[in-house]
């Protein structure tokens, strides 16, 4: 009785260890965690918050590469204000988001549907969407350069059909609706993937229930389908906004290291890269560039989640 | 929870007060320019891209020194041609730049201001005379006293072009352009006669066709960039011509010198710069393009034509001045810059090296022919980039000239605004 009246009173603290006092166990409890913690903490502090520690503090200096920089208060700030290229990096860096977003949210979902199917040979259509996924962004890049130059496939296929040449890799829209789409078509593998496990969770019977009631598929789609998966369709919205925005690799690749025609498809992201690298390199400006990039991320995260709230309200 | 309080605030202080000690005074000073004591310690050794190719020679070039002076040991790194800036420039921020390195003048011009690198005037005085006059000056900086790299080898190299389009353009294969103006009058040909299928240029001005075609590119005291003259204004609008006929080829406006290679071994392009090197890629990879090369000389209205000059600069904060010293002046004497000129298409910088039979004798072949006439070239050659050009200052200008051949702007505003661009890109880098 009296054992089970301590349990019951006393019932979270474990049990002593024979031989060893308790004492010694508290005493090691503070430091235990951080012991624990110190491996990921300073992976995290030497590459996480240190650089953007670093970042936040150049973007206020005019340090340049080689040259250290001096407190110059907001003039970086000021300036971005008046240059065109930033304004240039601010307005392709946007379209990109209106662009490859709502492509990324409905393609990939349609598609997994698509793939969702147990018919014969789907593993393989199934693989070959992902793909492009774990393909180099290089050799990707470099490809589309191929199929998409004056003298490659598509435009060889436009005109044997009497279309004429378009220029894809040397007008300034096309580049970038050309690397817009690549965008897409790389990432439709990622995230068919994560439609898929959300499909995975609806229920059956509900799809069953619409059909007895007499709904057709494209009804069931918007009924019952596109509910079910909507928080996985804001996730998506907002892990493709957040890339979209920081696009770099496509561009660079198709467009080249100058941002396409005058510079014309610049993005943000390859502007800091630009400014701030080279032995002549703006590291202080850039990092007012990066500064930039940091809050409309975060402002586009909150808005995809305050949107998803207020259809939860 | 004291414990983990101090903790966080002592990790947040970390975070935030370590960025401030990069804001320092840039380094402890280093090394001196003495360089007149012992050769002897260990010294690292920077090459631009060269390990592919020549492995053995520099590895001989290497022990060779070492057994000269015993007590020295040199250690070579190579780095890929790609980022090649970028490497320099995080090695120099961050203390780990080579005793000696590879570098082209505009590369050593911010590390000079930057106190990184050393002054070969004060350091290898004795050794100027080895080299030719211009090509010692090529590594000084303007509004600083001091030479900062030993000449080492230089290259220039002639314009390609491919005679099958010539001959179906109507033009004689064998009178290629030796003027603009011959230039741009067969390139318009080229293009009518081809209905813009085949340009003649695949590239847009850049800063170095400024300096060929005459266009002053720096004031006198070097402090402002100056290519915004009516002679800069009018190549420019040729070039517009050019463009607007599809002379110029369209991609061009975003080309790199790869892409434009490319373009001319596939034939979409009928005329190409290169250099000796050359001649082997378009026997390999376009033989139909080989039996038809045709090579004729740059085009330059000042009578001097573009050299790429190369360096090796001494790390002004080595420890071992004296090793260091010798082995850059080591690698870049008459004797290795010959050796090294017989295993690859490239010229010395030492005073009547290119007088060796090697660069005046025909043999017949093409090689030969290239290698003599562009040796020939190089006595009196200019190296037209000038070394405060930093890359920033290439988007810059190149940014300009596309939206003037865009039509987006006149020429004469695309130059007004490339050098107010640039002017002030030289202001900020002090």
């Amino acid at each position: 009785m009296a054992t089970s009246t301590v349990s019951r009173t006393r019932p979270s603290r474990p049990a002593r260890h024979p031989g060893r006092p308790a004492n010694r166990v508290r005493r090691q409890l503070p430091t235990s965690p951080w012991l624990f913690a110190a491996p990921g903490l300073l992976v995290t502090g030497a590459f996480i918050l240190y650089p953007f520690a670093s970042t936040v503090i150049n973007a206020f200096t005019d340090r340049r590469t080689l040259i250290p920089g001096r407190f110059v208060g907001l003039a970086n700030f000021r300036e971005l204000l008046h240059d065109d290229m930033f304004w240039t990096g601010l307005r392709n860096s946007a379209l990109y988001v209106l662009g490859v977003v709502p492509a990324l949210v409905i393609l990939p979902l349609l598609l997994a549907l698509l793939v969702q199917k147990n018919v014969p040979g789907i593993t393989f259509f199934r693989s070959a969407f992902y793909t492009p996924v774990v393909a180099s962004i290089v050799v990707v890049g470099l490809i589309w350069v191929w199929l998409l130059d004056e003298r490659g496939l598509v435009n060889s296929l436009l005109e044997t059909v009497g279309v004429g040449k378009v220029g894809f890799l040397s007008d300034q829209w096309l580049l970038l609706l050309s690397a817009m789409a690549v965008t897409v078509w790389r990432g439709l593998g990622y995230y068919m993937i994560i439609y898929l496990a959300a499909l995975a969770n609806v229920p059956r019977e509900l799809h069953e229930a619409a059909a007895v009631d007499g709904a057709g598929a494209v009804r069931r789609f918007l009924t019952v389908t596109v509910p079910a998966v909507r928080s996985t369709m804001v996730l998506v919205a907002a892990l493709a906004s957040v890339s979209a925005f920081k696009v770099f690799s496509e561009v660079y690749l198709m467009a080249g290291p100058n941002g396409g025609p005058a510079g014309e498809d610049t993005t943000l992201v390859m502007l800091v890269q630009r400014t701030g690298t080279g032995l002549t390199g703006r590291v202080g400006y850039a990092s007012a560039i990066s500064l930039v990039v940091f809050v409309v991320t975060v402002v586009l995260m909150l808005l995809v989640l305050r949107a998803d709230r207020r259809e939860d309200s | 929870m004291p414990i983990s309080r101090r903790a966080f605030a002592a990790a947040a202080f970390t975070a935030l007060v370590l960025p401030l000690s990069a804001c320092g005074s840039g380094g402890d000073g280093g090394g001196s320019t003495d360089a007149s004591g012992k050769v002897e310690g260990d010294i690292t050794f920077q090459t631009w891209n060269l390990r592919a190719n020549f492995k053995d020679y520099f590895e001989g070039l290497v022990a060779d020194f070492e057994k000269k002076y015993p007590g020295t040991h040199v250690k070579w790194v190579d780095q890929p041609a790609e980022g090649y800036a970028d490497k320099i420039s995080a090695d120099a921020a961050g203390g780990t730049l080579p005793d000696v390195v590879n570098v082209s003048p505009d590369l050593v011009a911010p590390l000079a201001k930057a106190g990184l690198a050393m002054d070969l005037d004060k350091a290898a005085a004795q050794y100027k005379a080895e080299y030719l006059p211009g090509a010692w000056a090529g590594h000084q900086i303007p509004g600083m006293t001091g030479t900062y790299a030993f000449p080492w080898y230089l290259n220039t190299g002639p314009l390609f072009y491919n005679k099958t389009l010539f001959e179906k353009a109507g033009l004689d294969p064998n009178k290629p352009p030796k003027t603009y103006d011959e230039l741009f009058s067969d390139a318009l040909q080229m293009a009518d006669k081809s209905g813009g299928k085949v340009a003649t240029l695949a590239n847009i001005p850049t800063i170095e066709d400024f300096g060929r075609y005459g266009v002053p590119l720096m004031n006198k005291e070097g402090t402002a960039f100056a290519f915004n003259d009516p002679k800069g204004v009018e190549l420019l609008t040729k070039y517009k011509q050019l463009y607007d006929a599809k002379a110029l080829d369209p991609q061009a406006l975003t080309a790199t010198p790869e892409s434009s290679g490319k373009k001319f071994l596939t034939g979409a392009v009928a005329m190409n710069p290169g250099s000796a090197l050359d001649l082997d890629n378009f026997k390999k990879q376009a033989p139909n393009l080989y039996k038809n090369i045709g090579i004729t000389d740059q085009i330059t209205s000042t009578g001097h034509v573009n050299m790429y000059v190369m360096g090796l600069m001494v790390n002004a904060r080595t420890k071992h001045t004296p090793a260091a010293v010798a082995f850059a002046h080591y690698v870049t004497d008459a004797e290795h810059q010959m050796s090294f000129a017989k295993k690859v298409a490239i010229f010395p910088s030492t005073a009547g090296s290119l007088d060796d039979p090697y660069f005046t004798k025909e043999d017949g072949t093409d090689e030969t022919r290239v290698r003599i006439a562009a040796a020939k070239s190089l006595k009196n050659a200019a190296n037209y980039t000038p070394v405060l050009f930093s890359e920033q200052m290439k988007t810059a200008l190149r940014n300009e000239v596309a939206k003037a051949l865009q039509g987006k702007q006149s020429p004469k505003a695309a130059l007004d605004n490339a050098v107010k661009a640039c002017d002030q890109l030289l202001k900020q880098q002090g």
